[in-house]
């Protein structure tokens, strides 16, 4: 039933491309002038039936039995085709975001604000990082790839990496306060963290490496603690928080699905 | 593909018998059934920070976390919708950077309407709501610059964080900022419980726009799901005695334990 839809959105020949661009513009326009257009009354149920119909897609495909032999259903092969929507709507709204630095950047500069030079090297970034990335995917320029792999490679990983290594620090100066003893809540959570802590290094594993490895005593030596600590206490804690989440989203997921959640996020009702 | 196990019985049972009851509380609450929530230390402590950015006269903080939209995004924009309502009624300069455009979108949105809900549409600033990047890093340090230009006096972390939280919390803890956070990532809970004023822990998340806002379908979701919890648990509690009947071996209790545990095992 759904095979000519499946066909209609799988990938197409190169010249077919700009046919199906110039068709998606119009029909996203005549949808947004539509839906702005239609009175507020009509709209509600409009949004209440497709955010209904799109759950109930997902919902069946999860639940549905599947044929052991394809591990699929029904639903299953249509399930990348649905996914795109949310990839196109997030390409879209890209474009929103990307206007907003430029309007939020490009007035910093205009107006000369203090650090303006700040906004001008990050749009340069973006503008360059596009052009050259392009010019990566689609050209042959060698130097152009050479100037991508330096931009990519040689500084926006690097840089990633510099920030990713700043939380070691912030690590140490967020345990140090978290970890002075002000509560009997604050104990505890030093003196475990502290076994667990030995338990992970060999000098902490070498202090109770007197005790024997067999017999009920062997459960204090530092690494059977850890291991206790992780296990039973840690473990049964994350399991709560992770059933306690799970009921929580079943329950938005449910509002959301069914519109109950109508007033929630918006003021006026939409 | 991700699916039902191949034994759904027990996913779906369970599941569908969450649902039930969670619509079934809704319907009550609707229907003006008093409801008691308990006391929650860190949405009790939204107001405080918010007031303390406003004798201060410096920017409140919003971050709605690195992840995409979905569940975890809604329920911060219903949070910062609250705070945004407080912000327009004081009259205090907001800061929302976000890393997922579609969040961004929706979060414009919301953040207008909480300014025009409080009858000052004129005292929202749109650039208020930036989005910065939707790389991990770079949207880290652009919320750490941030921070640290503005001196924020108040910081609003909700949604979906990951390594990068270490850096909001520790940064505003540096400009010292009065932090309230909360997150569904259990990894992440640590790091803002160590740096942060005020921790919304696990569930307590989806129960913030509830205790907030005291609306009552919400405050009805959240008590089915108190009761979806507590089915959870008994299965658990259920599932330990079927556990120990059939290591014990008890004589016809061990085969009706076997037979609950055959029950719930997902093969």
């Amino acid at each position: 039933m759904l095979e000519p839809l499946v066909r209609f959105f799988a990938p197409q020949p190169l010249r077919l491309v700009p046919y199906y661009v110039a068709g998606a513009v119009v029909f996203s326009i005549l949808v947004v002038f539509l839906l702005i257009n239609l009175p507020s009354r009509a709209r509600k149920p409009l949004i209440a039936i497709v955010t209904f119909l799109a759950g109930l897609f997902y919902a069946t495909e999860f639940f549905w039995p599947i044929d052991k032999a394809t591990n699929k259903n029904f639903l299953t092969d249509y399930l990348v085709s649905a996914s795109k929507l949310g990839s196109l709507l997030g390409g879209m709204t890209l474009t929103l975001g990307i206007l907003s630095l430029l309007r939020v950047h490009g007035r910093n500069i205009a107006r000369l604000r203090a650090g303006w030079y700040n906004s001008l090297a990050l749009l340069t970034a973006m503008v360059a990082m596009v052009i050259f990335g392009l010019m990566d995917k689609y050209g042959t320029n060698a130097g152009a790839k050479k100037v991508f792999n330096v931009l990519f490679e040689g500084m926006l990983i690097n840089m990633d990496a510099t920030m990713f290594s700043l939380i070691a620090f912030y690590i140490v100066s967020a345990s140090y306060r978290a970890f002075r003893i002000r509560s009997v809540e604050a104990t505890i959570l030093m003196v475990t963290a502290f076994l667990v802590m030995l338990g992970q290094v060999p000098i902490g594993n070498a202090l109770t490496d007197w005790l024997p490895r067999e017999g009920w005593i062997a459960s204090l030596r530092v690494e059977n603690v850890k291991q206790w600590i992780l296990s039973q206490v840690n473990a049964a804690a994350l399991r709560a928080i992770a059933f306690g989440l799970g009921v929580g989203g079943l329950a938005i997921s449910l509002r959301i699905w069914l519109s109950l959640e109508r007033g929630a996020y918006f003021e006026k009702e939409i | 593909m991700q699916h039902a196990f191949e034994k759904i019985e027990p996913v779906l049972i369970v599941e569908v018998l969450t649902a039930v009851i969670i619509i079934w509380r809704i319907v009550s609450a609707q229907r003006g059934k008093e409801l008691f929530i308990r006391r929650i230390p860190g949405l009790n402590a939204i107001d405080e920070a918010i007031g303390r950015a406003t004798e201060m006269g410096r920017p409140v903080l919003m971050v709605p976390g690195i992840g995409g939209f979905g569940i975890v995004a809604l329920q911060a924009l219903s949070i910062f919708s609250y705070i945004a309502r407080s912000t327009a009624k004081f009259g205090n300069r907001i800061l929302m950077p976000v890393a997922d455009p579609t969040v961004y979108t929706v979060a414009e949105e919301v953040i207008r309407d909480a300014y025009q809900a409080e009858g000052h549409p004129e005292r929202f600033d749109p650039d208020s709501i930036r989005f910065l990047s939707d790389r991990q890093f770079a949207f880290a340090s652009g919320v750490a610059g941030l921070i640290q230009r503005e001196k924020i006096a108040t910081s609003f972390m909700f949604g979906e964080f990951f390594a990068e939280s270490m850096i909001f919390a520790e940064t505003g803890n540096m400009v010292g900022a009065i932090q309230v956070a909360g997150t569904i990532q259990t990894t992440q809970i640590p790091f803002f419980i160590a740096a942060c004023d005020y921790t919304i822990i696990g569930d307590e998340y989806y129960a913030a726009s509830a205790y907030i806002s005291r609306n009552p379908t919400m405050l009805g979701s959240l008590v089915g799901q108190d009761f979806g919890k507590l089915l959870i648990a008994s299965l658990c509690v259920l599932g330990s005695i079927a556990a120990t009947l059939v290591a014990l071996n008890v004589p016809m209790l061990s085969n009706a334990g076997k037979w609950f545990l055959d029950l719930f095992t997902i093969r």
